[in-house]
């Protein structure tokens, strides 16, 4: 697959627009549903947001402090390899080039694997040490 | 699994070895430990005593040496002083032993501490140190243990007051240097530090150190009375506060300990606090050298003075330090304080006023309220010390002549930075280079041919050389996948920044990878400036040079393709693992032949690791880099962000269907369609060489046939990798 066999319906909103760049920016990578995948992938999409869900109140949980360190990271590893199939479904693109740029290409399962758990190593590791920094989070 | 089995006949064995839970609370110490390995002679031992706690060694006098447990000693156990001359006449005293977690919670490179059993003579000299448990990566595989204890011997008959440091002193510098362990530098600074530290405490506690006199404060009297919020912006009063969770506890949203405290015998702040006839009754009982501090609790369930304190005993749980000087106080030294005369002041649920006794203590230099706790570990249910402080410095307009300079010692990790200077800047100037000659690549490949690559491999070899010779065996700067677990488990535990500026090629190093990962990839590391990755393709290179030539291969495309996952496997898993136990993960991570080539050396390790080592190196000469393609856990870690590198190589639409650079492409990074996976270049720039390379390129050496037939003239080639097209301009321009 090269990028001229890109989906051009599958690329973000603001692939082609200046404007809100940030946000959505931010819904791009923290929401991996697109409306095209949910019509033609419904189940796995389906099962993807129950499990989006409880990882979400695990998060929460862990927010409230009832929730151990080692359950955390079990339940976000375990969520992230779901992403990855919501993603080849739903987005199956990442960006090519500075990610300030608006340039994407088709993603391959590896490029799909090492964009989520990098992304996700982020915003899971933000999540922790900000949950640990409140002290809510047991170590 | 194979490393596992030959990990375990050279297993460190106080790698996060068992301790019992009843070692750092138990009053009979000895009991759990060698106490007598190390102080040579002893053959009874006190119960705990003193604050923090140490036991006294005791030799029968009578050639008695059969072992007497002296049980008996509770009496005077929270005595503190000196013990010259015990109340048994049978024995004498000849020393003392302690547990470094007993006195001080300074983390190692894990961010746990070394857990060591240090004996002490009358007269302050080092007899003997034992590491009972450490969980040390490092030392767990990639050095022998025994080069820890090896360097711990380095203190046996030291002076606990001398100033003790890690490395060669330079000229005008008077401290004793220790010899460090190679390649775990920051393990032994921590060491070196927990052992200075738990010596000069106990010394200064049994009257071995004498303390330092400090010149007193001179007060500045002033006119006005300052409120409760006034003194805590002044600096006048402090908090401290525990959390739950810094106890090991669950959080609650309460803390576990919220005091507030402040110093007294300044006249305007005395009376702030006191009010003007408490704070001149109070005055007048103190001796001069005595100081009042006062304490208050305004949140957490926890008592400061200790719910077990006795009549006649020590309150174990607050003390007061000023540099090295500890001040505890007794029973007589405690005075009630029933309010606060300060507008605005907090409630408080519990208050002290305490009074140090002692010369040492001077109001001029800050000091530190030191709140002393056992936390709890949720996985084993151990308890250990660890203790909590803020500090205290009467604010410049509270003091005659503002406040003293007070010289802070030099930080470890600056003074190793400045050892290391030079080393440092000639480090930091290679990356530099190498960053920029691969940042003016397109200039390089242009004045190249694939024939004559010379503009390139300069370059390249004098990275391959320098990272080898220098980076690699001199500085040991060799990164691996063991520092990216380690970082994970410092961030779950104790991050400390200073103990990774202890080891600045390191430090450095991983800041150049990670700013470079995501501008280029992995390849200008991996395949410029990695000593191991270096040293594989340079073998094969020579061997290509030295007529192996015809020798040399490239696994099949099919079985490389297959195989190239294996690194992401071995990453993943490790990862994996490192969530469940660090210590298997390090030991796993002995797939990586770093240690062994570069920091332990081939022939200092069990004949497994030299012979893994020999096989890859060898391998090496007859394939590119069959580590660095199939095994390397960090070159799968920094492949991964490689995916979205901002710059990758050019490429031309003929690339689509010409193979051309994807033969000549050692990595094998190039598929058929003629795109190239960042995630497996080295960024050789052989591609970017035949990109440019007229005669080289098969759709750019085309063109140029095209146009010599033509009689067209050979323009410049651009950045697309074609001709510059010549457009003719239209008539009224040309005019
Ligand atoms: S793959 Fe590993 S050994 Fe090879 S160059 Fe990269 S980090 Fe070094
Ligand atoms: S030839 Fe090109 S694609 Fe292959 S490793 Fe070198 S730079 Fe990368």
């Amino acid at each position: 697959m090269s990028s001229s066999d890109l989906d051009p319906y599958r690329l973000p909103p603001y692939a082609d627009s200046a404007h809100a760049w940030l946000l959505h920016e931010a819904v791009d990578h923290l929401w991996p549903w697109s409306q095209r995948g949910f019509r033609h992938h419904k189940w796995v999409l389906a099962i993807g947001l129950v499990l989006a869900l409880a990882v979400s109140m695990v998060w929460v949980l862990a927010g409230l402090g009832r929730m151990t360190a080692g359950a955390v990271i079990g339940w976000w590893a375990g969520w992230s390899v779901f992403e990855i199939v919501i993603r080849m479904y739903s987005k199956p693109y990442i960006k090519e080039g500075p990610w300030w740029q608006r340039h994407y290409r088709p993603a391959s399962i590896m490029d799909m694997l090492c964009y989520v758990s990098f992304k996700n190593l982020l915003v899971g590791a933000a999540l922790f040490v900000g949950l640990k920094t409140l002290g809510l989070l047991q170590m | 699994m194979l490393m596992l089995m030959f990990a375990s006949a050279v297993y460190a064995n106080s790698y996060e070895a068992p301790l019992p839970a009843e070692l750092s609370t138990d009053p009979d110490l000895c009991a759990y430990v060698p106490c007598g390995d190390v102080i040579a002679g002893a053959d009874s031992f006190s119960e705990r005593k003193g604050k923090p706690t140490y036991v006294e060694a005791y030799r029968s006098k009578k050639g008695d040496h059969g072992k007497i447990d002296d049980h008996e000693s509770n009496g005077d156990s929270q005595e503190g002083g000196n013990h010259h001359g015990d109340k048994n006449d049978d024995r004498e005293l000849i020393g003392y032993v302690f547990l470094s977690t007993d006195i001080v919670d300074i983390p190692a490179y894990s961010g746990k501490p070394v857990v060591t059993l240090i004996g002490m003579d009358t007269k302050g000299i080092i007899t003997g140190a034992k590491v009972l448990r450490h969980s040390e990566p490092i030392l767990l595989l990639g050095i022998p243990e025994g080069e820890l204890t090896k360097f711990i011997k380095q203190y046996v008959g030291k002076f606990v007051g001398d100033k003790i440091e890690i490395g060669k002193p330079r000229e005008g510098q008077s401290y004793i240097g220790l010899d460090a362990i190679t390649g775990a530098t920051v393990t032994v600074v921590a060491q070196n530090q927990v052992m200075m530290r738990c010596g000069v405490q106990i010394a200064r506690q049994v009257g071995i150190l004498k303390p330092t006199i400090r010149p007193q404060a001179k007060f500045t009297e002033l006119a006005k009375s300052p409120t409760w919020d006034d003194l805590v912006t002044e600096g006048g009063v402090q908090r401290l506060l525990v959390k739950r969770e810094d106890v090991g506890l669950e959080a609650t949203g309460t803390p576990y300990l919220d005091l507030w405290f402040g110093y007294l015998n300044q006249p305007t702040l005395g009376r702030a606090i006191l009010g003007k006839s408490n704070y001149e009754s109070l005055m007048t009982r103190l001796k001069p050298d005595e100081h009042a501090i006062f304490i208050i609790r305004t949140g957490g369930g926890e008592s400061f003075k200790g719910s077990g304190f006795v009549r006649g005993g020590i309150y174990d749980r607050i003390q007061v330090a000023q540099e090295m000087d500890t001040f505890t106080f007794r029973d007589l030294d405690y005075l009630n304080l029933y309010g606060i005369e300060a507008a605005g002041a907090p409630a408080f649920n519990e208050s002290a006023i305490f009074i140090i006794r002692s010369k040492s203590f001077s109001a001029a230099y800050p000091w530190k309220l030191v709140f002393l706790a056992n936390k709890m570990d949720k996985s084993t249910g151990h308890r250990t010390f660890t203790s909590f402080d803020a500090e205290s410095w009467l604010p410049d307009a509270y003091l005659q002549g503002g406040r003293p300079v007070v010289i802070v010692p030099e930080p470890t990790w600056l003074r190793i930075w400045k050892d290391k200077a030079w080393g440092i800047v000639a480090f930091t100037a290679l990356l530099l280079l190498i960053g920029t000659v691969y940042a003016k690549r397109d200039w390089l490949v242009r004045r190249c041919t694939r024939k004559n690559k010379y503009w390139v491999d300069g370059f390249k070899y004098f990275g391959w050389i320098a990272s080898i010779g220098f980076v690699g065996f001199a500085m040991m700067a060799q990164p691996s996948i063991t520092q990216v677990l380690t970082w994970f488990h410092a961030l779950l535990f104790h991050w400390e920044w200073e103990l990774f500026l202890t080891d600045p090629f390191i430090f450095i190093f991983w800041w150049f990878i990670i700013i470079t990962v995501f501008i280029w990839g992995r390849g200008l590391f991996c395949g410029w400036l990695c000593p191991f990755g270096s040293l594989s393709e340079l073998l094969y290179k020579m061997g290509g040079w030295v007529g192996l030539k015809r020798f040399q291969f490239l696994l099949p495309e099919r079985i490389h393709h297959q195989l190239k996952w294996l690194k992401y496997a071995i990453f993943y898993g490790l990862l994996a693992v490192s969530f469940f136990s660090m210590g298997l993960a390090e030991k796993l991570a002995e797939v990586e032949p770093f240690k062994t080539t570069f920091l332990v050396g081939i022939f200092n390790r069990a004949w497994p690791y030299t012979l893994f080592v020999a096989i890859l190196l060898g391998l090496s000469i007859f394939t590119e880099r069959p580590f660095c393609k199939y095994l390397c856990p960090l070159g799968a870690a920094l492949a991964i962000p490689t995916t979205f590198r901002w710059f990758g190589l050019k490429r031309k639409p003929a690339c689509t269907t010409c193979s051309a650079c994807a033969k000549g492409c050692g990595s094998l990074a190039i598929n058929p369609k003629g795109e190239i996976d960042q995630r497996e270049c080295m960024l050789c720039l052989d591609c970017m060489v035949m990109y440019y390379d007229e005669h080289a390129c098969p759709p750019l050496s085309q063109e140029r046939k095209r146009r010599e037939r033509a009689g067209l003239p050979l323009t410049p080639v651009g950045a697309d990798g074609h001709y510059i097209p010549i457009m003719p301009l239209p008539a009224e321009e040309k005019r």
